[in-house]
């Protein structure tokens, strides 16, 4: 049988001739071919067996055996989530505590499945921040109507609102658990354990601030 | 003979012994059915049910019968003295066994240092050993050096010390080995809060049985109810009466008291003995017509599935229960025309009387192997097995014939398909793996002998023979209900049509041919002179050999495969796979029962 690429039709798609299995004696008489196949079964089920007997499986998730397969064993064993995953969302803190979100909207705008609820609310006269900015008095995702398509944290200019918990949705039992009011959305660390963001927040009238009015520039 | 309340008793006794068997290895079955089918998988299947059990407790099951084991070794050693001449008998057993458990301990608690760690100073020293191999081959080596020291200074000047060596080293080696190991593991889980009993997963069959009993007897509106419950017990019933004729053991002895009732238990057997008075045949029921009764039997077997199918007023149940009933009747004349050849070599229909004429010649896979083969196949198209489970297509039919059953009789059909595996497994094991017969285990002991060259003699007490036999019985036994599941989870379903043509134009004419060239090859030896009966003796004594041979070279392999470390290399390809490392890994000690 050859083995040479060819082109095939007008779009010139190159392809392999693979060669038809053989119907040779050993394979016409059946019986050769049982035993090959015993052999591997019992080949995995003797080396598997062994290797949960002893206690020598690998971790799925961090080693690897030689020419083996790597089976989680679920519910048992899990394989976290990869680090880009999309997971529950969280509202990102400042130093002190606070959210970072300055309830501009954007991510209730960007929000596809319109799940997230927000009331801006005023900073307190004397705040250096009233007027400037505002915060978010309630912030509410319906996490039944996300998509999880992470658009409300691209939108956000303040690295306010990350889906980097790693944690799914969990099943619960009525419906308004799934609504998560701020306290929750602000409770959940990221996935390195922190409530805060890498990027450094420059508050009005620290140094780092370009100023609240741009006039004086 | 008549009867009399000893023999009832007796008969009574063995049917307990015969159908326990069945049917507890039919039950683990079908668990271990599933099990293996994960495991092949890398999976680990039916394993969850769990016993927890106090620390204490577990430590005293650990210390308790190690301590009972030293208290009869001492009692052996201190009271029991042996008569002289068996004084290097007992040195021998003694210092084998003492060997035999030092390795085996050092091998097990190096696996687990392996496995979990350093923890303290010896599991340090054991680990500077390296691979856990090494103590194996030591071991090895070792009974290997003791049998050949023993022997060879058996009638030199140092005679004495050497016995004295061998029995007093060997008793000792034996109870310091077992007492280190009950103590190693019982301070290796000192601390652990419980500890759970999981016997392999061994505890969810029993949960399964429970269940099914406790579930719903459903009986559909228009079967026929009589019928409908009366099928499972017609195709359970005969499965299990089946292993009636299949002797489990040889000939147990007993001397005969003044009045003519059954005495002690005689202590050894000439080599071709066999007593005719005081025999107790380890069979529940002595029949002349042996075969028959099985082919009778297992012919019941196909009317449990054909009503069951019929009373259940459901057409995918009829169909099941007409496949089953065409493929048992087609499969059924395979298996008769099959068994005519051994039938012929062995001149008898008694189950029992072919495996005496198989320890006293070859083994029936030797003399009939194309009928090994084809009545292995056949039984498991008789059993309704995979790749023969037409008659219960999932994909074609539901569930064939038990479509409307469920609850305890749906467990019925399941637990008599799988009786029907450990009885016909029962019978191909008598009939062609020589049943209780080990190779080169006679009747007074163990002669290893080719032609006339004598390689090794043994006597061995009589009770001592019986017992070996009959786990030789039981080992040959599991063996074939194993590989029958390994074929279950190797092979895919056959099409109905191929089924039949495999039955009547393949296997059909083989075994016809089988019986043609049986009946040609024995009248040609009987006819032929005392030269060809001479060079057949000879063959047969190397058939045991390769058999002695390859099971000893099967289970040396099979250690040496168990104690093999296993190589991992970490790999940290993945995001996900650099989190679960962070966690410390997401391996847990329950999934390594």
């Amino acid at each position: 049988m050859k083995n040479e690429s060819t082109a095939l039709g007008p779009n010139k798609v190159t392809g392999v001739a693979v060669s038809r299995p053989q119907r040779t004696a050993s394979v016409q008489t059946y019986i050769p071919e049982i035993a090959k196949g015993l052999a591997i079964t019992m080949k995995h089920f003797f080396q598997n067996t062994k290797e949960m007997a002893f206690g020598q499986r690998n971790d799925p998730n961090t080693e690897a055996i030689e020419d083996g397969i790597n089976c989680v064993s679920y519910p048992e064993q899990k394989r976290p989530y990869p680090a880009r995953s999309r997971g529950m969302h969280r509202l990102t803190q400042r130093d002190d505590g606070s959210p970072r979100c300055v309830a501009c909207l954007c991510c209730s705008t960007a929000c596809p499945a319109q799940c997230i609820h927000i009331e801006a609310g005023e900073y307190p006269e004397g705040d250096p921040r009233r007027g400037y900015e505002r915060f978010p008095q309630r912030f509410v995702i319906d996490e039944l109507r996300c998509i999880f398509c992470g658009f409300c944290v691209e939108a956000c200019p303040c690295d306010a609102i990350r889906m980097d918990t790693g944690i799914h949705a969990a099943p619960y039992d009525s419906r308004e658990q799934f609504i998560f009011e701020k306290d929750i959305l602000m409770s959940f660390p990221g996935r390195d354990g922190s409530h805060l963001t890498a990027n450094p927040r420059h508050e009005p009238g620290e140094g780092s601030h370009p100023g609240l009015d741009r006039d004086k520039h | 003979m008549t009867l009399t309340l000893v023999s009832f008793l007796l008969f009574v006794l063995k049917a307990f012994v015969v159908v326990m068997f069945a049917m507890n290895v039919a039950v683990i079955l079908t668990w271990a059915d599933r099990r293996q089918g994960a495991m092949i998988q890398d999976r680990v299947g039916p394993n969850r049910a769990v016993a927890w059990i106090p620390t204490k407790v577990a430590q005293g099951l650990a210390v308790g019968p190690a301590i009972a084991v030293i208290a009869l070794v001492a009692f052996v050693v201190l009271k029991l003295a042996p008569p002289p001449e068996e004084l290097a008998q007992r040195a021998m057993l003694f210092s084998q066994l003492g060997i035999l458990f030092t390795w085996l301990t050092g091998v097990v608690i190096a696996g687990k240092v392996q496995n979990r760690g350093v923890t303290n100073s010896f599991d340090a020293w054991l680990y500077s050993l390296g691979d856990p191999r090494r103590i194996f081959y030591g071991g090895l080596f070792a009974h290997f050096l003791a049998l050949f020291v023993g022997l060879a200074l058996n009638d030199s000047a140092y005679a004495e010390q050497v016995r004295d060596i061998g029995y007093g080293g060997g008793a000792g080696l034996l109870i310091l080995s077992v007492l280190f190991g009950a103590v190693y593991a019982a301070i290796s889980i000192n601390g652990e809060p419980r500890i759970g009993l999981r016997l392999a997963g061994l505890l969810h069959p029993a949960a399964d049985g429970l269940k099914t009993i406790f579930k719903e007897d459903f009986i559909p509106p228009n079967a026929d109810k009589f019928l409908h419950s009366l099928a499972p017990f017609i195709s359970f019933f005969p499965a299990l009466v089946v292993m009636a004729v299949i002797p489990f053991g040889d000939t147990l002895c007993f001397s005969l008291t003044k009045d003519g009732g059954l005495g002690n238990l005689m202590t050894a057997m000439p080599r071709g003995g066999m007593c005719t008075e005081g025999a107790i045949r380890l069979q529940v029921v002595d029949l002349d017509v042996g075969l028959l009764y099985f082919f009778a039997l297992a012919g019941t077997g196909i009317v449990g599935a054909a009503l069951a199918g019929w009373a259940s007023d459901n057409k995918y149940s009829l169909l099941g229960g007409v496949r089953a009933a065409s493929q048992m009747v087609s499969y059924e004349v395979t298996m008769g025309l099959t068994l005519v050849g051994a039938v012929m070599v062995y001149g008898t229909l008694r189950v029992d009387k072919m495996i005496e004429w198989q320890s006293q010649n070859a083994w029936g896979i030797f003399v009939q192997p194309l009928a090994f083969f084809l009545f292995f196949t056949a039984s498991v198209a008789e059993s309704k097995r995979i790749p023969f489970d037409i008659p219960e297509g999932e994909s074609e039919i539901v569930a064939g014939y038990f479509t409307e059953y469920a609850g305890m009789k749906f467990a019925m059909f399941f637990f008599a398909e799988y009786i029907a595996v450990v009885t016909s497994a029962g019978l191909m094991s008598a009939i062609f793996l020589g049943g209780w017969d080990l190779p080169f285990l006679y009747r007074d002991g163990l002669h290893v002998t080719i032609g006339q060259t004598v390689i090794f003699e043994q006597a061995l007490p009589h009770l001592v023979i019986v017992i070996v036999g009959a786990l030789g019985f039981v080992l040959k036994t599991l063996t074939l209900c194993w590989l029958q599941l390994m074929i279950r989870w190797t092979l895919p379903r056959f099409r109905y049509d191929q089924l039949m043509r495999l039955g009547w134009r393949k296997l059909l004419p083989a075994s016809l041919g089988n019986v043609l060239a049986t009946g040609l090859i024995v009248m040609a030896i009987v006819s032929a002179g005392p030269g060809v009966a001479e060079f057949m003796a000879l063959l047969a004594d190397y058939s045991k050999a390769i058999v002695a041979l390859a099971g000893l070279g099967g289970f040396i392999y099979f250690i040496v495969f168990l104690v093999k470390p296993v190589h991992k290399r970490q790999s940290l390809a993945s995001t996900s796979a650099q989190f679960a490392a962070a966690a410390g890994g997401t391996r847990s000690a329950r999934m390594s029962a």
